[in-house]
């Protein structure tokens, strides 16, 4: 068994940062139409259950559609393979309201063409949008990528705001193309222009993007755990990993250990929706990280950091024995606990587990897990 | 004896439970959050067919992928079928994909544990 030179720290600034919000989730990828599906269900459950009213749902979900069609549709499949080139999909909320992200690469003969529409919606009002929409309905030829700039048109509706967007050089032939709307919680009719605040936003993205680049990192949910999200993160990373079957049902294992260990036993959560945490994933050299962060009860630190510790000490036979020992311990067998989650993350991933538990307040701390797995 | 069957959903596996064609399988994906409510009707099926079993029980896991919380209650079927060997004649067969190493473990290990012959079987 080897030590992995993942950089925990670097997962535990990344927590920080995303605590701050309630919500937020980002895949890095292949767009397929399965991973869609699950990216759009994962968060519309989501979006339910932290309690968002059924109008803001709504109009959240039919932009992230659009977006999402937006990404597919101009997805190089010749290129997807560059890592820096793979599209991007966000969606945060923050305060009182929801940003959505998009990013693909596109040709760069097609920046003129593409600034010229977004600037014209953006200097369109609402009745005036609407009347636009009908007009390009009516007269363009739908191309064989379908849209025209509609699916841009219905974004800028729905959001109510202004698309903020911007172009970062790839290559020669390419660029990558940032399109960033904002959607207000609060029922307000007035269009509000793209103002700093959103650029200010946008910008915040775009260095996450060179981040997430530079790691690798496939995919970031922060949100509600229970048993639907953790099956729609597990298609979405499945669909991801085109690596050999032992690899990828190894890292299956893993994920679904380490986001049961958070649907179970982390605090600050409901029963009726879920717990808080954050899951993310990177692969470098095929090496996959695998990183949970999750309040626990400030009363069941030591006990945690006993069972890890103990762990992280036994070589693979004792490992073993240890599992077998606790497959047929069934005084711990209930809904909650097996007994043999950490074992298992431990054996699967062959690796030491890497954690740090840090308090918060009197109740709780925030507890980091990352499983490496090659 | 009826038969017990549960069809599969994305995290819980399929069930056919079948005396009349001595047809005992587990298969696909058993990873539910409460495993023990899941496989709950499975035991209480279990516990009423060990008191007139077939002479013959043939059970075969089919499984793809199990979680740690399931991995426990395998083990209760198969202690079952430990016991009920004592008397009937009972066959376990652990069927695995060819190159999923991961279930051919699993196997091999549950073969080492339980005091009834388990055939592995490469599909």
């Amino acid at each position: 068994m080897s030590s992995i030179t993942g950089d925990l720290d670097y997962a535990l600034e990344l927590f920080r940062d995303m605590q701050r919000e309630n919500l937020s989730y980002i895949y890095r990828g292949i767009f397929s139409q399965k991973i869609t599906d699950n990216i759009l269900s994962l968060a519309e459950g989501n979006l339910t259950n932290v309690g968002e009213s059924s109008t803001v749902k709504k109009r959240v979900f039919s932009i992230m559609v659009e977006g999402l069609q937006n990404i597919t549709r101009h997805q190089d499949e010749n290129l997807i393979n560059e890592k820096d080139r793979t599209g991007i999909f966000v969606i945060q909320r923050k305060g009182d309201n929801y940003f959505i992200t998009t990013g693909n690469l596109i040709d760069k003969n097609h920046i003129t063409k593409l600034t010229g529409q977004l600037n014209k919606i953006n200097s369109l009002e609402k009745d005036e949008l609407k009347k636009y929409y009908k007009e390009v309905l009516n007269e363009t030829e739908i191309s064989k990528k379908g849209g025209a700039g509609l699916g841009l048109i219905e974004m800028a509706r729905k959001s109510g705001n202004k698309l903020a967007f911007d172009f970062t050089e790839v290559t020669d032939t390419y660029s990558f193309f940032y399109l960033h709307l904002e959607i207000s919680r609060s029922k307000d009719d007035a269009r509000k222009d793209t103002d700093k605040e959103v650029n200010e936003s946008l910008k915040s993205i775009k260095g996450l993007h060179k981040i997430l680049n530079k790691e690798n990192i496939l995919l970031i949910f922060n949100g509600i755990f229970n048993q639907d999200s953790l099956i729609n993160l597990l298609t979405i990373i499945e669909g991801h990993m085109s690596t050999k079957i032992n690899l990828r049902k190894r890292v299956f294992n893993i994920m679904v250990e380490m986001l049961q260990n958070i649907v179970k036993h982390a605090g600050k959560g409901t029963v009726e929706s879920g717990n808080p945490g954050i899951f993310f994933i990177s692969e470098k050299n095929n090496l996959y990280l695998l990183n949970t962060g999750n309040y626990v009860l400030n009363s069941k630190v030591e006990e945690l950091r006993k069972k890890i510790d103990y762990v992280n000490e036994l070589n693979e036979t004792d490992l073993n024995n240890f599992y077998n020992k606790s497959l047929f311990n069934f005084e711990i067998d209930s809904s909650k606990e097996s007994g043999l989650g950490l074992i298992e993350i431990r054996l699967k991933s062959q690796n030491k587990l890497k954690y740090t538990i840090s308090k918060v307040d009197e109740q709780f701390s925030f507890f980091a897990l990352q499983t490496g797995v090659n | 004896m009826d038969a017990l069957i549960i069809d599969s959903t994305e995290d819980t596996p399929q069930v056919i439970l079948d005396p009349k064609e001595n047809n005992f399988i587990l298969s696909e994906r058993s990873l539910p959050e409460n495993a023990i409510e899941f496989y709950k009707p499975i035991f209480e099926w279990l516990n009423k067919y060990k008191n007139d079993p077939n002479k013959l029980t043939t059970f075969n896991f089919k499984l793809d992928y199990f979680n740690t919380a399931s991995a426990k209650q395998i083990t209760k079927i198969l202690l079952f079928l430990e016991n009920l060997a004592i008397n009937h004649e009972v066959k376990v067969l652990w069927s695995y994909q060819k190159d999923d190493l991961d279930m051919k473990s699993s196997g091999t290990r549950f073969a080492k544990l339980i005091k009834v012959k388990i055939d592995l079987v490469e599909i």
